[in-house]
């Protein structure tokens, strides 16, 4: 597991869920941590802006998924990234300007 | 003053069909609407599929001149509102017929079509030149406007919004203006034109759109699917309605309305079963009257066991012998529209003693307990039915039918 990964996950839950970052562990759900259905959609929401990915439509375990099932969701999609780059034409769109 | 108010004119547009007879054929075939989205090839579209108004030629039903001032929104509240008030009969040029007549349309989104049209060409064409009808196109009441301009509806005249449930709040109130006096008729409704590239793309960002179907209260549903359309009915006092002998389509018994005041978008089962009661009671029903339920059923993860237990809360033992089915699964998630698309399948049932199913059905949901009608319709005497609609926001109306009597 990469440490960068998993350490930004964390900092994103925490962040969006207006939680202490000592209190994720891998192995919590969302459900132990308490954060609500609109909290865990912005969490996705900010972790495939950053890592510039698409997590799967809808997990019907949203609620029951550790942050561990997370972080290696988004690992894969990073390794299945680095190794199907998007076409020159598909490149994800520049960031937006810092505001 | 407490009249009983019946309904005399029902009109409806949506995927199913261009009228009401199409819409309730479908919703007793069980014949899902639902196809792959169109219109959006140019895009990378997470929404794959929808419930849209497919050959649809708005030329065919408005002059130039009227349609250049008509987002789409308030075209299909015309469309169903002019087939209701025929089936009624009623001349609104007749006597004090105007002035004694309400109209109340509700609408989740406005006029999307136009606003769209507006963001494209301010941000993506950097033109700030709008077009100067633009604001009577999309304003949240054009809907209502234009219907009581169509018809020279005088009385009071306004629109409802309450997300998901704004027909049916509709209805709470158009046909509280009749039982009061205020109104000898009201023309009331619901109406959406929501799949517009920017609606899509914001529902695609909650993450609650199947990829596949509809599937209420089946353990394979993977979400909502997105649909538009309307719905209009007539509502008229009963004795004004006898008097002129027009055909009774069915009454119009009550409307129960509540809020949760909890989440913002998880539904509550008490505050779903506080607006199940509230009709029941208002409606002078007991819970063993009800023989249909038409259910909000969107075929969320969150809504269908949360609409299943408040249908407990609500009914007792009686909950688990009433039919319960959601037309959905056919025509989609219409928002606004949803309740005026739905009082379709309501008066239906009712007229015909069939209850439309829940199509697209699977296997059943543990936490899904109750008789869905799964997939094939089912003749039986309908005497009451209750039409649920619980939006985000946790805003609930239900209404209550009853046969005409």
């Amino acid at each position: 597991m990469s440490e960068d990964v998993r350490q930004t996950v964390f900092s994103i839950i925490a962040k969006e869920a207006g939680i202490d970052e000592g209190k994720v562990t891998l192995d919590s759900t969302l459900k132990d941590l308490e954060i609500p259905s609109l909290d865990a959609i912005q969490i996705i929401f900010e972790i495939e802006d950053h890592f510039k990915i698409q997590m799967p439509d809808r997990d019907p375990n949203f609620d029951t998924e550790s942050v561990k099932g997370l972080v290696e969701t988004v690992e894969k999609l990073l390794a299945d990234k680095a190794a199907n780059p998007p076409a020159p034409d598909n490149a994800t769109p520049p960031a937006p300007p810092a505001a | 003053m407490n009249r009983r108010v019946v309904i005399t004119g029902v009109g409806a547009i949506c995927a199913l069909g261009h009228d009401a007879r199409a819409v309730w054929q479908g919703m007793r075939e069980g014949r899902s609407a639902i196809a792959p989205l169109a219109g959006f090839e140019s895009q990378d579209m997470r929404v794959k599929v929808a419930a849209q108004v497919r050959d649809f030629d708005p030329a065919a039903h408005f002059d130039s001149k009227k349609l250049i001032l008509l987002d789409r929104v308030s075209q299909f509240a015309l469309v169903a509102a002019r087939e209701a008030v025929a089936q009624s009969g009623l001349d609104f040029a007749q006597g004090n017929l105007s002035q004694r007549s309400a109209c109340v349309v509700g609408t989740g989104t406005g006029g999307e079509v136009t606003n769209d049209e507006c963001s494209k060409r301010l941000y993506g064409e950097g033109n700030p030149r709008l077009h100067p009808l633009s604001i009577v196109r999309r304003m949240m009441s054009a809907p209502a406007s234009q219907v009581s301009i169509e018809f020279g509806i005088t009385g009071p005249s306004f629109a409802v919004s309450s997300a998901c449930a704004s027909a049916n709040h509709a209805f709470a109130q158009a046909s509280a203006l009749v039982r009061a006096g205020v109104a000898d008729v009201a023309l009331a409704g619901g109406t959406e034109a929501c799949l517009t590239l920017g609606v899509l793309r914001a529902w695609e960002a909650m993450r609650v759109l199947a990829d596949d179907t509809c599937r209420p209260f089946c353990k394979q549903r993977r979400g909502l699917v997105l649909g538009e359309g309307a719905g209009m009915i007539v509502l008229e006092d009963f004795d004004h309605a006898r008097a002129r002998g027009a055909d009774i389509l069915a009454e119009f018994a009550g409307a129960g309305m509540s809020a949760d005041a909890g989440d913002i978008v998880m539904p509550s089962d008490v505050g779903a079963a506080r607006a199940m009661t509230a009709a029941l009671r208002d409606a002078q029903l007991a819970p063993a009257d009800i023989d249909y339920i038409n259910a909000h059923g969107t075929a969320t993860p969150a809504n269908d066991p949360t609409e299943t237990r408040a249908i407990h809360m609500a009914l007792g033992d009686h909950a688990a012998k009433v039919a319960v089915s959601s037309t959905k699964s056919v025509h989609g998630h219409a928002l606004g529209a949803a309740g005026a698309l739905e009082i379709v399948a309501a008066i239906g049932a009712l007229r015909d003693g069939v209850i439309p199913p829940t199509a697209n059905f699977i296997d059943p949901d543990p936490e899904c307990d109750l008789d869905y009608v799964p997939n094939a319709a089912r003749e039986a005497p309908v005497r009451a039915v209750l039409s649920n609609a619980f939006a985000f926001g946790g805003l609930n109306a239900v209404v209550a039918l009853k046969r005409a009597s």
